[in-house]
């Protein structure tokens, strides 16, 4: 038994005795009105039945009046009690004390109130009295002889351990209902917190349905969500490892060429050169990366013309084209007056927009052509660019995993770059409310699709 | 065998200076047509090459010869290491490695599979219960039947059958056969041992013909 279900039995307690207490009580202050010789109620009441009997008796006699006090005492209400002068009550019951005073007081002086002296017509005399409210005769434990003012209060015993037995086995009850799924909730937690993220409580909730089901279910997506992105984290580690490997390994290459031929080291430390720029650069692109993934950096947004950064792009991308001879052209059909705007990170938007750019122009064979176009959908409020090489392309299985990080194509050997251009480029897009896709042209070569909400 | 031709041009420098002869390829298929024409001494093999399979070419390899294999894995890749050794590569280097140390492994295992000249007449066959070792021709028979050992294994098993009765501690066993010293955490005798086993079969009783030495290492059991 936890600690829970202890807190639910004391409840359980106190919500009972304080029910027991007030409904005690409140019957207890009724009784104790109801006995009150002085309450005008009662008392005319029972006048007035003295009144009713003595003039039935005084009329009818005394068969009359033994018939009717019969007929009474099997009733409820109050009994009448006829008690002659030698003291037999009229039915040879005991009378009680307080009634049976005022029924043998009387004879000397009746008290108008609770007994009356009657004179047969065979001049038999009765004094009348009555008795507060007898449950009848039939009726238990009240009785003919009933309470003459409040009874003593006896302590309830019996009552209060029942009550307590009751609120123990449905406190229990309770207590194991809420329990039971708090318990499994709290050893999913304790797994998940000593980092297993594959617990899931699902079935333990059985066909629940309340808030704590509700909770489960939303442990099971948190942990789910949680081991997604962790698995990302861990992949992204191994990748990023497995990447700083091939620059370090050439690295050492080019140190230990450089002890075995002194006379070389001019080489080598070209190559070391080399080699530490790649690194920097691969950092570089990871943070990067990594900024894009925490969604851009808060306070560094602003108005950005999409037409105008992606003139720059390719102003840029036209130098490394001109390199290998191939040519990058863009057309839009935003109108030179026109600016569609987009708020965001403009170092961000620019870096994912050149990574789309220079893939293609890398990919591109020598005297083809690159193509950026620009089309502006006013209607659905977006911009889309589309980017076009003239490629190999790209396997239809991998068009997705392109941008994933560190991937590369299959053909692509020993190209510069560690597979992250596009990957920041798609965490960038979508940072700023877009979608990027990539298909194989009929034609031959890779589209980039990249759609911006303005 | 490694997918980073620059590197590969920079070890073929370095180790033809130190006088070995060297060719290389980022091919897997070149690769094991290579290993398998009788032309290398050694293959060194990077398992793992995000392009090519290097645990496939290994298997490749080990259906057909027993050439021996350096493994080149990733620093803490343990399980492609353990997946290397027990296909039947020799021994690994963690990458990035100084190319020194690349040299120093492939000469000790080149060392360790050369029949050893000094072996004379006596030692050179050694019998303990159902095996046959043919030292000079690094041969090794099991009940009649030719074991199929890489030489690392058999360097294993000729340091556990002249110690036959004898436990042999992990660090002699790498010493002998690996030509270096156990590294902590180092799983690689263990491994080949294993291999070893599975390939010598169990006693009636189905315990092993080596048995594990706990905290010191193997023993061959003499009948």
């Amino acid at each position: 038994m936890g600690r829970l279900f202890w807190k639910f039995f004391f409840f359980f307690m106190l919500a009972q005795v304080t029910t027991a207490v007030g409904v005690s009580a409140a019957i207890w202050l009724r009784n104790r009105s109801a006995h009150t010789p002085d309450n005008p109620v009662p008392v005319l009441v029972h006048a007035r039945l003295l009144d009713a009997t003595a003039a039935l008796s005084e009329r009818s006699g005394e068969p009359a009046l033994r018939e009717l006090l019969l007929d009474w005492s099997r009733k409820p209400g109050p009994t009448v009690y006829a008690v002659d002068a030698d003291g037999r009550e009229i039915l040879g019951r005991s009378v009680p004390n307080g009634a049976g005073e005022n029924a043998r007081a009387p004879f000397e002086h009746a008290s108008p109130h609770s007994s009356r002296r009657v004179v047969l017509a065979d001049g038999r005399a009765y004094v009348l009295s009555v008795d507060g409210w007898s449950s009848g005769a039939s009726f238990g434990q009240g009785g003919p002889g009933g309470r003459g003012g409040p009874g003593p209060l006896l302590f309830p015993l019996a009552p209060i351990v029942g009550g307590m037995l009751a609120s123990l086995a449905v406190a229990a009850l309770l207590a194991w209902y809420v329990a039971k799924p708090i318990r499994s909730l709290r050893h999913a937690f304790h797994a998940a917190g000593q980092g297993n993220l594959d617990v899931r409580i699902g079935d333990g909730m059985g066909r629940r349905r309340d808030e704590l089901a509700d909770l489960g279910r939303d442990f099971d997506r948190t942990a789910a969500q949680l081991k997604l992105l962790m698995d990302g984290q861990r992949r992204l580690l191994h990748d990023v490892s497995h990447e700083l490997r091939s620059p370090l390994t050439r690295l050492q290459a080019a140190v230990g060429l450089a002890r075995q031929q002194p006379s070389n080291v001019e080489a080598s430390m070209d190559r070391i050169e080399r080699e530490s720029m790649r690194m920097d650069k691969l950092l570089d692109e990871l943070l990067a990366l990594s900024r894009a993934e925490a969604g851009l950096g808060v306070g560094r947004e602003e108005n950005i013309d999409l037409v105008e950064l992606v003139h720059d792009v390719v102003r840029d991308a036209r130098f490394e084209a001109d390199a290998r001879s191939s040519s990058v052209a863009f057309a839009t059909d935003v109108g030179e007056l026109e600016t569609v705007t987009i708020m965001g990170n403009h170092e961000m938007l620019h870096r994912a927009l050149e990574n789309v750019v220079r893939n293609a122009v890398r990919h591109t064979p020598s005297g083809t052509r690159v193509h950026v176009a620009g089309t502006h959908d006013a209607a659905r409020r977006e911009i889309q660019f589309t980017v076009t090489d003239e490629g190999p392309g790209v396997a239809a299985t991998e068009l997705g995993s392109i941008f994933e990080p560190f991937y590369r194509g299959g053909q692509a050997k020993g190209t510069l770059g560690h597979g992250l251009g596009l990957a920041i480029a798609r965490r960038v897009v979508e940072a700023h409310g877009g979608s990027i896709r990539a298909s194989n042209r009929a034609t031959g070569g890779l589209a980039v699709e990249i759609r911006l909400p303005v | 065998m490694d997918d980073d031709v620059e590197l590969l041009e920079m070890l073929k420098t370095y180790m033809e200076r130190e006088g070995f002869e060297v060719t290389f390829t980022s091919d897997a298929e070149a690769g094991v047509t290579a290993a398998l024409s009788d032309a290398f001494k050694l293959v060194v093999l990077d398992v793992m090459m995000p392009r090519m399979n290097g645990l496939e070419a290994l298997t490749r390899i080990r259906l057909q010869s027993r050439i021996p294999v350096l493994m080149l894995t990733g620093k803490g890749d343990d399980a492609d290491r353990i997946a290397g050794l027990e296909l039947g590569a020799d021994d690994y280097v963690p990458k990035p490695c100084s190319p020194r140390e690349l040299v120093a492994r492939v000469r000790a295992i080149l060392r360790r599979t050369e029949p050893a000249e000094e072996i004379d007449a006596e030692s050179a066959t050694i019998e303990s219960g159902s095996l046959k070792l043919f030292r000079r021709q690094r041969r090794a028979e099991w009940a009649g039947k030719q074991l199929d050992l890489t030489s690392t294994e058999f360097n294993l098993l000729d340091a556990l059958a002249r110690n036959a009765g004898r436990p042999v501690s992990k660090n002699e066993l790498s010493e002998y056969a690996l030509g270096r010293p156990l590294a902590r955490f180092d799983r690689s005798i263990d491994v080949h041992v294993s291999s070893i086993r599975r390939k010598l079969g169990t006693l009636p009783d189905g315990r092993s013909w080596i048995q594990t030495v706990v905290r010191h290492g193997y023993q061959l059991i003499e009948e």
